[in-house]
């Protein structure tokens, strides 16, 4: 309410609402702060110390200063230092299947709300697409390896057609189960990214579309020069969330392999690193993981967000700020 | 509509927080105990050392037990009758990965914390980490709730459930004298004769096995359907445990043994890449199967045979049991006391009925064909001329082959990280056998993978 309105009010007393603001939102605040900002700490608190469990006997916590980060980037024998590995598997994994999870999810967001098209059965599709979102991705994992494990039906109709002899593994190649984790996460996630990017794209203005097609803009031209650059918050929330989810990767890997990361510890991710050490409870160790995945994640967040959203400026701002400098 | 669903959802909300504080006030209104005997009063006693000595004992509602497959559970609910008023709880997390321990451990941690009927009363321990348990004071010296160990108990089984200072804190309800479980429609085809004595003749030392497991191959055949199918047989004659005295890891020659054999079976085909519990080993029980011979004690038949028990494709009465080259035992299931249990009459109960009650224990060696802890028991099988194995076997009295087997097994050289180096070096070593990595990555693979697992070992320079 600006000065001028309330003199013409009269000497009314105003009511501020705005602590009401801060009412609600506190319990949103208070949960965080007990609940993920005190844990991060107290991971970080932990990782200078040696404290694990040896069979039913504690041991620690002592102080150790960086020995675990120290531990963590020593190579071993043969000159690998496991994080690094472990870290360069989980970004392989995620692109993998990031990259068709978005362009695929792209295209049909595109098509669905393409006043053109205008696709009939939308509901049924969008509800089809979703649904591998619902299974857990346990029992997904699970489905795969039973199809796909040394007397899977796949195997089988293999062995029949003469394309892989008995000796074949699926999952003693790196490739194949690479392959296999990128498609699930693929699968699982396509859906959801598709009905956050229509979300985004139906927020568009549709005049727009139809006057850069009156103007002659074909369809990539609406793509990149109209749609992209409007979309790009949420494409950039979309990308964010789904990089942050694919850092975190655990489950499918960890059931489709039975926690092994075979062949050679090639699908074994970060998380399911963690997770070994969670046998003896490690807190020390496990500190220490997990401050470099959140180190990794913080760091390749920000460079997501530097890249994409300098690209892609408000096209209305980036002409005036244009202007300002010629003044 | 607008205001019904804001109700509903700060309804929501407000359960939601609700639930998450909540949880303690269920546990604590069912910890009252109650009295064993029916009819008398429900009265909450806090302190059961207050009552007097006369009246009954008391009893908790609900009996806990861990454990990590169904096997016994199988068993209890067919032979134990649960005293009435009192609901078993079973909770069951499978071993891979040490998922089991984690669980348990967790548990007892928690075990003084716990509300009476949230305690575990009995956990189950298997060998290879059975002493984790029993030498920490999370089990309870069972002659503290008046059970005595009885002679007809295998001693080893016995050695395996106390402690350094002797006090048992458990019992085992079956013993695990393992063979060479052999189909004899093959041994015919490789060795011209199924009678177990000739067989046996033929595999008693491992130059024999190897020599077979070339014929077998010859003739089209597998000697064993998995890389680990003989590990226990070398690993439980080892002569010196995982880990010296100081915990640095060492490995007994009966290991490189193993290592060394199976990868010449490898090479050469004489076996499968499967791992000891896969799908494709246990596919070679059918009659369709091309394997010479399975390694495993009497509750191999049921846990993992079952393939050849299936009525349209096993092949039931193809199979005898003989010693093998060399003798050994495996795995083995004890049942332990939790410190800490409202449930002693119980506890002695299912002791009693697993370990001397003939009735009970009879039936188990007839119908389940086990070979349980009771030396009378098996004894009489062993001698009885009219007893023999048909479930399985043709007929022969795997009993008195058992018998003869159990006589030796001794217990020694077991450390607490057993279970997770077995697997560990059994799982590293599998990708090396399917050609993902060379043996000196896997064993590499190996040695990160005890660091991870258990960061108090010493591993020697490689």
């Amino acid at each position: 309410m600006s000065k001028k309105d309330s003199k013409t009010l009269g000497p009314q007393k105003s009511v501020s609402y705005a602590k009401w603001g801060y009412i609600f939102i506190l319990p949103f605040f208070i949960v965080y702060i007990v609940f993920t900002l005190a844990p991060q700490f107290l991971t970080i608190y932990n990782s200078f110390f040696e404290n694990y469990r040896s069979g039913l006997k504690q041991i620690g916590p002592n102080f150790v200063g960086l020995d675990n980060y120290k531990a963590l980037f020593t190579a071993d024998p043969s000159g690998t230092v496991r994080i690094l590995k472990y870290a360069a598997n989980t970004l392989i994994l995620w692109i993998a299947g990031a990259v068709p999870q978005f362009v695929i999810a792209l295209l049909l967001a595109i098509f669905f709300t393409s006043y053109r098209l205008n696709i009939k059965g939308q509901g049924f599709f969008k509800t089809v697409i979703y649904m591998p979102n619902l299974i857990m991705a346990a029992a997904f994992s699970m489905l795969f390896y039973t199809l796909f494990s040394r007397v899977g039906p796949i195997q089988g109709l293999l062995e029949n057609w003469g394309v892989v002899d008995k000796s074949f593994d699926f999952f003693s190649v790196r490739i194949t189960v690479r392959g296999m984790i990128a498609l699930m996460n693929f699968l699982m996630w396509f859906g959801n990214t598709t009905i956050v990017l229509m979300a985004g794209i139906m927020g568009i203005d549709q005049a727009l579309f139809e006057s850069a097609t009156i103007d002659g803009a074909n369809s990539v031209q609406v793509f990149f020069r109209v749609t992209m650059p409007l979309l790009m918050p949420i494409f950039v929330y979309c990308l964010i969330t789904a990089m942050i989810g694919g850092i975190q990767m655990f489950d499918v890997p960890q059931v489709l392999t039975n926690g092994k990361g075979v062949p050679n510890e090639f699908t074994r991710t970060l998380v399911m690193y963690l997770n070994g050490y969670l046998t003896t409870k490690n807190y020390g160790m496990g500190g220490a993981i997990s401050v470099i995945i959140f180190i990794i994640t913080g760091g390749l967040s920000a460079v997501v967000y530097k890249m994409l959203s300098a690209q892609y400026k408000d096209p209305e701002r980036q002409h005036r700020q244009r202007k300002g400098n010629v003044i | 509509m607008k205001k019904v669903l804001a109700i509903l959802l700060a309804a929501l909300m407000v359960i939601g927080l609700t639930a998450c504080g909540g949880n303690n006030t269920p546990t604590t209104t069912a910890a009252p105990q109650t009295t064993a005997a029916p009819g008398t009063t429900a009265a909450p006693t806090t302190a059961p050392t207050e009552a007097p000595t006369e009246a009954p004992v008391t009893q908790g509602k609900v009996f806990n037990i861990y454990a990590w497959n169904e096997e016994f559970k199988g068993f209890f609910e067919k032979y134990y009758t649960v005293p009435e008023g009192v609901t078993v709880n079973w909770v069951i997390t499978p071993s891979d990965n040490g998922a089991y321990q984690q669980k348990l451990d967790e548990a007892l941690l928690n075990q003084e914390n716990a509300a009476d009927d949230d305690k575990i009363d009995m956990f189950l321990a298997e060998a290879d980490y059975i002493g984790k348990y029993v030498d920490s004071p999370y089990t309870m010296d069972i002659t503290s709730f008046g059970f005595q160990n009885v002679p007809t108990m295998y001693e080893y089984t016995i050695k395996a459930a106390s402690d350094p200072s002797g006090v048992c804190k458990g019992v085992s309800f079956q013993c695990c004298p393992a063979g060479v479980i052999y189909r004899k429609s093959i041994a015919k085809d490789v060795l011209g004769t199924d009678v177990p004595e000739e067989v046996q003749a033929k595999i008693d030392t491992w130059e024999k096995f190897d020599a077979v497991a070339a014929e077998a191959k010859a003739k089209g055949y597998y000697m064993t359907a998995s890389f680990a199918e003989t590990f226990r047989a070398f690993s439980n004659n080892c002569t010196m445990p995982w880990v010296d005295a100081n915990n640095n890891l060492q490995f007994d020659p009966q290991i490189t043994a193993w290592m060394d054999q199976t990868r010449e079976y490898i090479k050469n085909g004489y076996t499968l890449t499967a791992g000891v519990w896969d799908q494709e080993k246990t596919n070679e029980m059918f009659k369709t199967g091309k394997t010479l011979c399975f390694f495993g004690p009497a509750w191999y038949y049921n846990f993992c045979m079952t393939n050849a028990q299936d009525p349209a494709e096993g092949c039931v009465g193809d199979w005898c049991l003989v010693k093998g080259p060399q003798a050994y035992f495996w795995g083995g299931t004890w049942l332990l006391a939790a410190t800490g249990s409202d449930n002693a009459p119980m506890l002695k109960d299912i002791f009693e009925t697993f370990t001397v009650n003939t009735d009970v224990l009879n039936k188990m060696v007839k119908d389940d064909n086990q070979y349980v802890n009771n030396t009378d028991v098996v004894k009489a099988f062993a001698e009885d001329p009219n007893y023999g194995n048909t479930a399985i076997l043709d007929g022969q009295n795997d009993i008195a082959i058992f018998y003869e087997l159990a006589k030796d097994i001794k217990w020694e050289n077991h450390t607490n990280y057993d279970q997770l180096l077995n697997e560990g070096l059994q799982n590293k070593l599998q990708e090396f056998y399917n050609g993902s990595v060379d043996e000196e990555t896997a064993m590499l693979n190996f040695y990160n993978y005890i660091a991870e697992t258990y960061p108090d070992i010493v591993i020697p320079a490689h």
